[in-house]
């Protein structure tokens, strides 16, 4: 499919909209529409997408919507995707506002929310799965996936170190291998 | 002036939070105490809504911020304000990228990236598992993980279903 900046916008309008129980899920989302469906972008890319829009400061899905909008259309593209991404958020909101308080007290909303959650979860999972594919390809990222998995889950350790803590891996271990070979 | 000070928290918030979603939120709880323009109660709500309406928490926060002190424009400047910081970010990573896409030290960097966004994710799906589940739950993420087993499925399918049963799952009191 054309790559027009309308086509974009409308693309992650759709992903936009489906984003529920907080912005997760736009990895899966992200998966079947710009790979499955419209092909515009493989899988090692938007691995490396997302990796990069939890790098930066930002709420995620907007940083991954703005890298695959730049690779797509540059500039332009990457407004058209961000727009896209937000406006189902703000116009629910915005409708919302007003009623907000009463909806969430109301008995089916909540049981909807549940089942969205563990919905959520399974579309978690088979993410982690399909970027552990594109990730973990040797002993070394096996290593920083678990250090950054048990330090996250076990010890809440904040996002951001865990980042940083990969980025100065990456940086060593090519010093390391300069050093190796002789280089300076 | 409302929409300078909106402007200026939510820009902060955009330039100062990592790691997304629930990194937000201490900076959202600051703004209730300091700026009033919504309680801290108003605030748990929202973030409560936030899972059943579309879109980031970070985003939708934001917007309800803006609307509730100052109507739609209100809305408009603080959701915008939220994005501006990773819009700037985002492309200008995305073009040093380019240029630099072969420098030795940036591929190892993502190299190393990957595995740790993977790592996060996981961490996220966990914590999401050990707040949320009960045993009702346990039997329909068995029935989702079977369903994806067998092919591969639109992420429509899954919200679809898990919301649907949550409904009937509902009536019969079996989601708390």
């Amino acid at each position: 499919m054309e790559k027009t900046l309308y086509q974009i916008f409308k693309t992650f309008f759709k992903v936009g909209t489906l984003l529920l129980g907080g912005g997760y899920v736009i990895l899966p989302l992200l998966q079947s529409e710009l790979i499955d469906k419209k092909k515009w972008i493989d899988d090692d890319e938007l691995c490396e997408f997302y990796a990069l829009g939890q790098s930066v400061p930002g709420i995620i899905a907007a940083n991954v919507s703005i890298f695959v909008g730049y690779k797509l259309r540059r500039t332009a593209g990457a407004i058209a995707a961000v727009i896209g991404i937000v406006m189902p958020a703000f116009i629910s909101i915005v409708v919302l506002a007003k009623i907000l308080e009463e909806i969430i007290q109301l008995k089916f909303v909540q049981s909807i929310f549940w089942g969205v959650g563990i919905g959520v979860l399974i579309l978690i999972f088979l993410a982690v799965k399909e970027i552990w594919k594109k990730s973990v390809v040797d002993k070394f990222s096996c290593w920083i996936f678990f250090i950054t998995f048990i330090l996250s889950a076990c010890f809440k350790a904040p996002p951001a170190s865990l980042i940083i803590f990969a980025i100065f891996m990456g940086l060593w271990l090519q010093f390391s291998k300069k050093i190796e070979r002789g280089e300076k | 002036m409302i929409y300078i000070k909106l402007f200026l928290e939510f820009f902060h918030i955009g330039l100062f939070s990592f790691g997304g979603g629930y990194a937000t939120l201490p900076f959202l709880y600051h703004i209730a105490d300091v700026q009033k323009w919504y309680t801290a109660k108003q605030l748990s709500d929202m973030i409560a809504v936030s899972s059943i309406t579309p879109g980031p928490v970070g985003v939708n926060v934001a917007t309800f911020a803006g609307f509730t002190t100052s109507g739609i424009l209100g809305a408009l400047v603080a959701t915008t304000s939220v994005i501006l910081p990773s819009l700037i970010i985002v492309i200008i990573i995305s073009k040093l990228l380019e240029q630099f896409k072969h420098n030795k030290y940036v591929q190892s960097v993502i190299y190393t990236l990957k595995p740790a966004g993977c790592g996060l994710l996981a961490a996220v799906g966990v914590d999401m598992f050990v707040n949320n589940i009960n045993l009702f739950g346990m039997i329909l993420l068995a029935g989702l993980f079977i369903a994806s087993l067998t092919e591969k499925r639109d992420p429509l399918f899954y919200l679809a279903v898990s919301a649907i049963v949550g409904l009937v799952a509902g009536f019969f009191n079996l989601t708390a």
